[in-house]
């Protein structure tokens, strides 16, 4: 008997048993098991035996079963829902759908949502929150590894209880910003005066004006911390004005107490005339050498849809000289917009202000957006570049060698 | 990851999804690759199995792609019953799920139920154009024509475009009825094609064809055909509808290129107002022009030659069959350069008009302003397509009228020219379907889809009633 055993747990160890079990082959060696109350081994084969014939439609019968509690929940609900939260829960949909929708909304930017003209529009915004939530998601993360990074530091500090003696007294920022004022208040009145044009509000959708609005504080605060700023002046601005409650959004109690001038007159009843130059990547003059002397406009617009000749038009119209940047002659430029941002603007300005120095100026400029710098004009180069692609190709052969032959003569 | 081909056990699941590089999105993963194989929907329901069994329930998403595998295969049972389990397990459906349903449902004997799931879309938002293709489709199979109808107008009533497909099936589906109220729908049908200036393609022009051609006592007779040159249909030697637009049409044309193309937001954009303004008294008191040329549009056509000579040739070869040219261009072009020898610009002077904008201004608006203020007789020579100023065309019915006013009076060159100057003409017919009562021309697309939208087709369906 003993033996027999034996032999079966053998046999149900190797993997023969279900197997067998599967094909019936031995029947009376399965019988015999059970007196001999293999339980162990009997509960493994029941796990098996529904390979016989899988039940596909298990799953139907889960799904229904759990959900007779939550049958009877719905029904008791009020069946009059309103508009707001009809459009909650196909966003709650959508969401499980796995499309790109913000696990949370507020009441408001829901009602933009429902607003939104159509559908696109809608996916748009609704992708617009997603990242946006993502991004929040990831600094809280990201601030409170830190925050326990910083505890632990502190910790070890304690410790080994050390204090620091430093010969320097600790600069706080506060004293940095008091420096910073301090320099700024100069500039109002000795320093060169750079014009935002702030009346571009029409031509602008709200997250356009939002955009202008940090790019701008952006390029204020790379100002006043600058050798020598500019004395920056607001003009055409209108109180109570989008641009107006966007800085107040972005600026708080601090809007009151910048050194910069905000004026709701035009920079031609300011300045005179002829002093004024437009910077716009649309005219067709080329801005060869950074002038002291001149008053600098630019235009606080950012135009994410086309609009080509917009600030070129309205110095047009007032009569204005317009430049653009040397982008061309000192950069192979590869992809993107001419136009760059204000506070790239800024940053260049303020480099040729102090240097002069074009090239080291235009670093500014996006990488992405240039593939080189150049020393000499671009148009000589690329009649070179050409040559070399034409030679690449190997398309007229011929044609190129004479090309050669006339651009490089013989000595 | 490549889809088992048998149901597993729910043990041989798990351990795929082990051995998968990131388990959470395992099933999502597994269904796109079923639906992608397009494999047995047994092998998908084995899967959900081991889902409800593993977490007690199914996911929103994944019961979705099941779904899509579920329509794939047309197995209605298995979507009504999916339907059921979603409708009692969540409170409303999104968008793809519908579409889905109603896509399914719609080519089943339950093809009634697509319809109420469509009233249930309504609540919601607005249908998609597939979900009313379906629906339209379903009705017009089951011969409800009035049904298919309402369902089309309520969706030209909500701004949705009908696909062709749904438009093709109210010809395949209404052929040999005798019924004057649909013949008046199925017209009206055709009409929507010829004011939205859409082209049938192959299939569904054969449609039309076979739908007029099985009208009981109708006695219509369609033929394959091209249109010649001169406008005239060889079949019927019917002549087509000319190019021209109407008084109405016209002026309203030129009112709006003034004030949405010239002006726009702003005049300074594109001119500025005193040279417009002077611009307008040069061309009042040298009207009427019978061709306006592009000046610096015409000059760029033969890269290796000399920009004036160019133009040169363009001013000469025209001068000789017209008698009044206006060549627009800019200041530069009077500065003597290499390109631009002053002797050349000279001689062309005494043969043309001349008017130079400013070097930063737009010359092409006011090509089109010359052009039309000329009236219906001047043509205009671009190789541009004039894109950018159809765009600036608010709505839809003027940058239509915009295409076939410049269909008719643009003269363009032919990519490969010879030596001289060559021009292909203006077209003296309207590219529309177009009908007389008695005869009905279609024009149509050889091709499913056209890849370039200002290519016309020159294919014809000439349809013709023989009383």
């Amino acid at each position: 008997m003993q033996s027999a055993n034996m032999l079966l747990r053998k046999i149900v160890r190797s993997s023969v048993l279900p197997f067998a079990a599967q094909h019936r082959m031995q029947k009376d060696l399965f019988l015999l098991s059970r007196t001999l109350s293999l339980s162990l081994c009997l509960k493994q084969d029941k796990s098996c035996e529904p390979s016989e014939k899988l039940d596909l439609d298990e799953w139907k019968k889960v799904m229904k079963s759990g959900l007779q509690e939550e049958v009877s929940e719905t029904v008791s609900e009020p069946k009059e829902v309103s508009s707001l939260a009809a459009a909650c829960e196909t966003l709650e949909m959508w969401r499980l759908a796995g499309r790109a929708v913000p696990e949370n909304i507020s009441e408001e930017q829901l009602k933009t949502f429902m607003e939104c003209p159509s559908k696109s529009a809608k996916k748009k915004y609704l992708k617009y929150l997603h990242l946006k939530e993502l991004h929040k998601k990831n600094y809280k993360r990201k601030m409170d590894e830190k925050r326990e990074r910083r505890l632990e530091a502190q910790d070890q500090a304690s410790k080994t209880d050390e204090t620091k003696k430093s010969p320097f007294v600790c600069m706080w920022s506060s004293t940095m910003d008091k420096a910073y004022n301090w320099r700024a208040a100069q500039s109002m009145i000795f320093g060169q005066p750079l014009v935002f044009d702030m009346s571009y509000e029409k031509e602008m959708s709200v997250r356009e004006v939002t955009n202008t609005v940090r790019q701008i504080v952006l390029s204020e605060s790379c100002n006043r911390r600058s050798v020598d700023p500019f004395h920056i002046h607001f003009c055409n601005f209108k109180d109570d004005s989008l641009y107006h409650r966007e800085f107040i959004k972005q600026y708080r109690e601090a809007w009151g107490k910048l050194l910069i001038t905000v004026t709701d007159q035009c920079y031609t009843e300011i300045f005179p005339k002829d002093k004024l130059i437009y910077l716009t990547a649309d005219s067709p003059k080329v801005m060869k050498t950074f002038d002291h002397d001149k008053i600098y406009i630019v235009g606080s617009m950012v135009d994410k849809s086309i609009k080509t000749g917009v600030s070129l038009a309205r110095a047009k119209r007032l009569g204005l000289e317009t430049a653009a940047l040397p982008l061309e002659k000192y950069l192979l430029w590869s992809t993107g917009g001419k136009n760059l941002t204000l506070d790239q603007m800024m940053h260049i300005l303020l480099t040729l202000k102090d240097t002069a120095d074009w090239k080291k100026a235009l670093e500014f400029v996006p990488k992405r957006k240039y593939c080189g710098v150049v020393s000499r004009p671009v148009k000589e180069l690329k009649k070179t570049l050409d040559l070399v692609n034409t030679l690449k190709h190997g398309k007229g052969q011929e044609e190129v060698q004479k090309q050669f032959a006339k651009s490089y003569p013989k000595k | 990851v490549q889809p088992p081909e048998k149901p597993l056990q729910p043990e041989e699941w798990n351990k795929l999804r082990e051995d998968f590089q990131s388990p959470e999105v395992f099933e999502e993963v597994m269904l796109n690759s079923m639906i992608r194989c397009s494999s047995p929907i047994d092998v998908a329901k084995s899967l959900l199995t081991y889902l409800a069994k593993r977490n007690g329930d199914i996911a929103y998403n994944v019961l979705v792609k099941y779904l899509t595998l579920c329509v794939q295969h047309g197995q209605v049972s298995e979507i009504r019953d999916v339907y059921d389990i979603m409708k009692v397990r969540f409170k409303i459906l999104e968008s793809g799920a519908y579409n889905l349903l109603v896509k399914g449902l719609s080519n089943s004997d339950h093809w009634r139920m697509a319809l109420t799931l469509l009233e249930e879309v309504k609540k919601i938002m607005v249908p998609s154009r597939a979900c009313y293709e379906s629906c339209i489709k379903a009705a017009s199979r089951h011969q409800e024509m009035k049904l298919a109808f309402e369902l089309y107008d309520e969706m030209l009533a909500k701004d949705v475009v009908p696909t062709l497909d749904a438009l093709q099936s109210f010809f395949d589906f209404s052929r040999g009825m005798e019924d004057a109220e649909l013949q008046k729908e199925l017209f009206g049908i055709l009409l929507y094609l010829r004011e939205n200036q859409i082209y049938p393609h192959k299939t569904f022009m054969r449609s039309i064809k076979l739908w007029f051609e099985s009208i009981p006592g109708g006695n219509w007779r369609g033929h394959l055909t091209n249109i010649k040159d001169s406008g005239q249909c060889p079949v019927c030697n019917h002549q087509l509808e000319d190019s021209n637009l109407t008084e109405e049409e016209y002026s309203n044309l030129s009112e709006r290129i003034i004030r949405d193309v010239i002006h726009g937001s702003d005049t300074f954009r594109k001119t500025s107002p005193q040279e417009f303004e002077a611009f307008q008294t040069f061309v009042e008191n040298r009207l009427p022009f019978d061709v306006v040329i592009d000046g610096l549009n015409v000059s760029h056509i033969k890269p290796k030659r000399m920009q004036c000579e160019n133009l040169f040739d363009a001013v000469n070869c025209l001068a000789k069959e017209h008698a009044r040219l206006l060549v627009l261009g800019r200041k530069h072009m009077l500065m003597n350069s290499p390109n631009w020898k002053r002797e050349i610009m000279k001689e062309m002077q005494s043969k043309a008009d001349f008017f130079f904008a400013e070097n930063i201004s737009e010359d092409d608006a006011f090509l089109l302003y010359a052009t039309l203020r000329s009236g219906k007789h001047c043509k205009f020579v671009t190789r541009d397509f004039l894109r950018d100023h159809k765009a600036c065309l608010p709505d839809s019915l003027t940058r239509h009228l915009f295409r076939k006013w410049q269909r008719g009076h643009q003269i363009s060159k032919k990519k490969s020219f010879s030596f001289v100057f060559s021009k292909q003409p203006a077209f003296r017919y309207d590219c529309v379907v177009q009908t007389t009562g008695d005869t009905w021309h279609i024009p149509y697309k050889d091709v499913f889809e056209e890849k370039y939208s200002y290519r016309v087709p020159r294919k014809w369906l000439c349809i013709q009633q023989k009383l």
